[in-house]
């Protein structure tokens, strides 16, 4: 896609407990992006939300937000599903012609308000999987990591190390929610086990976030902002609900939810054309797999890439830069948040956390149970 | 902007109370089965998805992943609308954009409601039940009966207090309410997909219902049904190859305030008949559609009335008639199926509401009039152009489409 | 046609921890003690709200100008209830009603007193019935009654 839509804006939040209102970060959040662009509610033409409402509590648990995003009297809409879907409706609303600006709002107070967990749980199949009650978020991502190790027969280190590293970034992030200095592989390795191969630090923190960010055309975009950066592709995909019928080792969805960004963007050989993914990778096990279905990490060689540094800030492909969602997973916003991470890389505006060369990015969202759900997007200036 | 076309439609056989003899996708896989027999497509034509439900109703938290094998959806971009009671249409909306935006050719539009599942008054209770629970630490009497806070309005809630406020302002009585009930329930006897149907009803009958909160009885409001609804959706190049004939989108629109009805702990109430987003929602369409007069130019309207009298005060808001006139047209049968401005011939939300679907049904039907195969509920007139209107939220969002018989100039 | 079988299930809601809106509420319970009502003003409009809001929706800006309110009002809507939220029957019909409080721009809700359903209006002047003992709840209230 040529330079259509950019991101020109957004505000971020995260920490273990925000100790506010679902109302009050969502004003704070619009009214700080209007000030940063020195706009008022009315330069904005729609508003998409993302929220979940298992996890708010409440039914159409939007409604209340329409008055703190600015969108009174305005046209909205809501995604309920991770942000990074809310965006690509964003941009897909700015494209039809009707709107020159759309600003996507993501909540998840899963923090301070409800267990995460929960979220999964209420996904299942209530006429088998929550009879059967042997699969929750937790147990099924284990299921996942086990079955993705043994295709390669990688050992349980790599997600100590794939975890340390991530937590290491995610310690020089000012916007991430779980912070812990010089995070190491030991570390990671005498955490809580949780469900065996996982532990604590494998696994998304409980995090309360959010984030606005507003988008615009090509003509809107220039009189906003000096650094626009553009959507240049998008793709999205679903695999089967049920884990039996699925090979947990692999996200075939998100290899095509890629291959359709990919060849929107034009890429054609994304280990050379990108610089830099940001993946919600909501357990450690997932970095590397999805990785993998990204084409960014060549198949089996996962124990080399992240040994030799290849996946570090400083490496050839930087995965998770900003942390990633093991720094924090604000359920609904994590998409929407990886996004907002690649673009302060692309803007070369992310201190600490700054990747060397970072001209093309692409970010990965996902729902459902082990990712059943995958979108991509891909960022470029 | 492309033009989109609505090229294929399917329900589930029937829209009833308890569907006890299939799952939530096994039912929802009959209303997409039928959207194919419709069109003629098969699940490899589709390019992309869109699914909506009324979200938290039937306790499945994002139900587009269990039925992603049931909606012929593996492989191909799913997005879950959720806008509650407007749901259906936010969702249509959705679909419309996808192909509008130049990004997809063909895309399926899925919604659905189970409603016998769950528990639709805990669900709506669930909107504010944080307020709720707010309030009753400060000391609210939830019964209703005193202190500041007092709801009231029984299970009919704050649309007791619209209804009230409409009637006031238009000058029409309870009788009216009466009357377009009863002319609802008779015009779904004749809709093979409404739920609640009776051929014989009258103004007299529906009078005989018990009051639950003045002016609302229980003859003026909705049912909780089970069903789904299918809309295939395609850009102007695939509609030519697929189909002789297809209903166009004209418009689409919406628009949200803030009401927060019933919440005193945001506080902010205003006129729940005023309906301001419906007015601005309503204009919006009228102008990207390029109709100046919508009184003339509108041939057949659609209206979300999970209770009674909303037809009549939407008819007004959305300036299909003046203010105080809903109910003079309703008396000289301008608003029946052989009137000049027939409205719900399908027999609306007030006859039928698997909510999920609600507001998709006002489409589809504006588009199965628009191709003359509403079958018995046809309407006589001719429909060039048709207004689906969907309204929820907290009763505080409104959707409008606007439909028409050919392509629009671009 | 033969029948699936029927899976109960609840949905646990005691597991939140919600966070709500106080900014409003909390000054208004206060006041009302002293039989008083306080809302806010919206410094750029001008729109009073009550409860305080802590943004003004029109302006999209955050307010803090506290703002009296009269106890005396106008009815704005009404309803009689005859049946409770369950669809039973009530022994006598209760009156609703929707109250705009002069100098503030929302309404509030509340129960009506001393006055019969085929009386109740809209336009109809009344004012804040309160209780002897007030001690900073919503019941400080008790009813709106005729002006």
């Amino acid at each position: 896609m040529d330079k259509k839509v950019a991101i020109v804006g957004f505000r971020m939040k995260s920490a273990p407990d925000l100790v506010t209102t679902r109302e009050r970060l969502t004003f704070e959040l619009t009214r700080g992006l209007f000030d940063d662009l020195g706009i008022d509610r009315t330069a904005v033409d729609t508003t998409i939300f993302s929220t979940n409402d298992f996890l708010d509590g409440r039914t159409i648990s939007n409604v209340f937000l329409d008055g703190p995003a600015g969108a009174y009297m305005r046209d909205e809409s809501k995604v309920e599903m991770d942000g990074i879907n809310a965006l690509m409706y964003a941009v897909i609303r700015i494209l039809s012609g009707q709107y020159s600006t759309a600003m996507v709002v993501a909540l998840g107070l899963t923090g301070s308000q409800v267990s995460p967990y929960l979220h999964v749980e209420y996904q299942l199949s209530p006429v088998y999987d929550r009879q059967m009650r042997l699969l929750n978020e937790l147990s099924a991502a284990a299921f996942q990591a086990r079955s993705y190790l043994a295709r390669y027969g990688y050992s349980e280190k790599l997600l100590d190390e794939v975890a340390a590293q991530a937590l290491s970034n995610a310690a020089a992030n000012p916007n991430q929610a779980r912070k812990i200095p010089g995070a190491s592989a030991e570390q990671v390795a005498s955490s809580s086990p949780y469900y065996e191969p996982l532990r604590e630090l494998h696994c998304y923190p409980p995090t309360d976030g959010g984030c606005a960010m507003l988008l615009a055309s090509a003509e809107r975009a220039k009189e906003l902002t000096d650094k626009p950066v553009w959507v240049l592709g998008m793709g999205q995909s679903i695999e089967t609900f049920y884990l039996g019928e699925r090979d947990l080792a692999k996200s075939p969805s998100t290899a095509q939810a890629a291959q359709r960004a990919y060849e929107m963007a034009g890429i054609r050989d994304p280990k050379a054309e990108i610089d830099l993914a940001e993946i919600s990778a909501l357990f450690a096990h997932q970095e590397p797999l999805l990785a993998e279905a990204l084409g960014l990490l060549e198949e089996g060689k996962a124990e080399e890439a992240y040994r030799s540094g290849d996946t570090a800030i400083s490496g050839k492909m930087p995965l998770n830069p900003s942390g990633g969602a093991l720094g924090g997973h604000p359920i609904s916003a994590t998409g929407i948040i990886r996004t907002a991470e690649a673009v302060r890389q692309l803007r070369g505006e992310a201190g600490d956390n700054q990747v060397g060369k970072a001209e093309v990015a692409v970010v990965h969202g996902q729902d459902g149970p082990c990712a059943q759900q995958n979108a991509v997007l891909v960022l470029g200036i | 902007m492309r033009n989109v076309a609505i090229v294929g439609i399917g329900y589930t056989p029937v829209f009833v109370s308890k569907r006890r003899d299939v799952c939530i996708p096994e039912m929802i896989s009959e209303a997409v089965e039928n959207a194919f027999k419709d069109s003629g497509l098969t699940p490899a034509d589709i390019d992309a998805v869109v699914f909506g439900n009324m979200q938290t109703f039937e306790g499945v938290n994002l139900p587009h992943l269990w039925s992603a094998d049931y909606i012929a959806s593996l492989g191909k971009p799913v997005m879950r609308i959720a806008t509650g009671g407007t749901t259906g249409m936010s969702a249509f909306h959705a679909g419309y954009y996808h192909i509008a935006s130049g990004l997809h050719d063909v895309v399926m539009v899925v919604t659905y409601e189970k409603q016998s599942e769950g528990d639709s008054q805990v669900g709506l209770m669930g909107i504010i039940t944080p307020e709720i629970m707010a309030m009753l630490a400060a000391g609210i009497d939830v019964t209703g009966q005193k202190g500041m806070g007092a709801i009231g309005g029984g299970s009919a809630g704050g649309i007791s207090y619209q209804a009230s406020s409409y009637l006031h302002h238009s000058g029409a009585g309870i009788e009216h309410i009466d009357a377009i009930a009863a002319m609802e329930r008779r015009n779904a006897a004749k809709n093979p997909y409404a739920h609640l149907k009776d051929p014989e009803a009258t103004a007299e009958k529906i009078a005989q219902t018990p009051l639950i909160s003045w002016p609302i009885r229980f003859g003026h409001v909705c049912p909780t049904s089970d069903g789904a609804t299918v809309c295939i959706l395609a850009s102007e190049e695939k509609a030519a190859k697929l189909v002789d004939k297809a209903a166009w989108v004209w418009a689409v629109a919406n628009c949200a305030s803030d009401a927060t009805t019933g919440n005193l702990i945001e506080g902010i109430i205003t006129d729940p008949a005023e309906q301001m987003p419906a007015q601005i929602a309503a204009r919006q369409a009228y102008e990207r559609a390029g109709i100046e007069d919508p009184k003339k130019e509108i041939d057949y309207v659609e209206i979300y009335n999970g209770f009674a009298h909303q037809t009549l005060m939407f008819l007004e808001r959305i300036g299909m008639c003046e203010v105080g006139e809903a109910h003079k047209l309703l008396e000289k049968g301008e608003l029946e199926m052989s009137g000049r401005l027939p409205v719900n011939s399908s027999g609306g939300v007030v006859s039928t509401n698997a909510i999920g679907t609600s507001a998709m049904n006002r489409v589809t039907e504006c588009a199965l009039q628009i191709l003359g195969r509403a079958g018995e509920h046809q309407v006589e007139k001719e429909v060039h152009k048709a207004l689906a209107h969907g309204w929820g939220g907290l009763m505080q969002y409104v959707t409008i489409t606007i439909l028409a018989d050919k392509p629009k100039k671009l | 046609m033969e029948e699936t079988r029927v899976v109960n299930a609840t949905w646990d809601i005691s597991t939140f921890k919600f966070r709500i809106e106080g900014f409003g509420i909390n000054n208004m319970l206060k006041k009302m003690k002293e039989a008083k009502l306080l809302g806010n003003r919206c410094h750029q409009c001008g729109t009073v709200y009550l409860p305080a809001n802590f943004y003004c929706r029109k302006c999209h800006i955050a307010i803090h100008e506290p703002a009296e309110i009269s106890d005396h009002g106008e009815v704005m809507s009404y309803t009689i209830g005859y049946a409770d939220v369950r669809g039973n029957p009530l022994d006598e019909p209760r009156v609703s009603l929707m109250v705009k409080l002069d100098g503030s721009d929302t309404w509030i809700m509340g129960a009506g007193e001393d006055m019969k359903p085929e009386d109740v209006h809209i336009g109809m002047r009344v004012k804040v019935k309160w209780a002897e003992q007030r001690v900073g709840n919503l019941q400080d209230m008790e009813s709106f009654i005729p002006e």
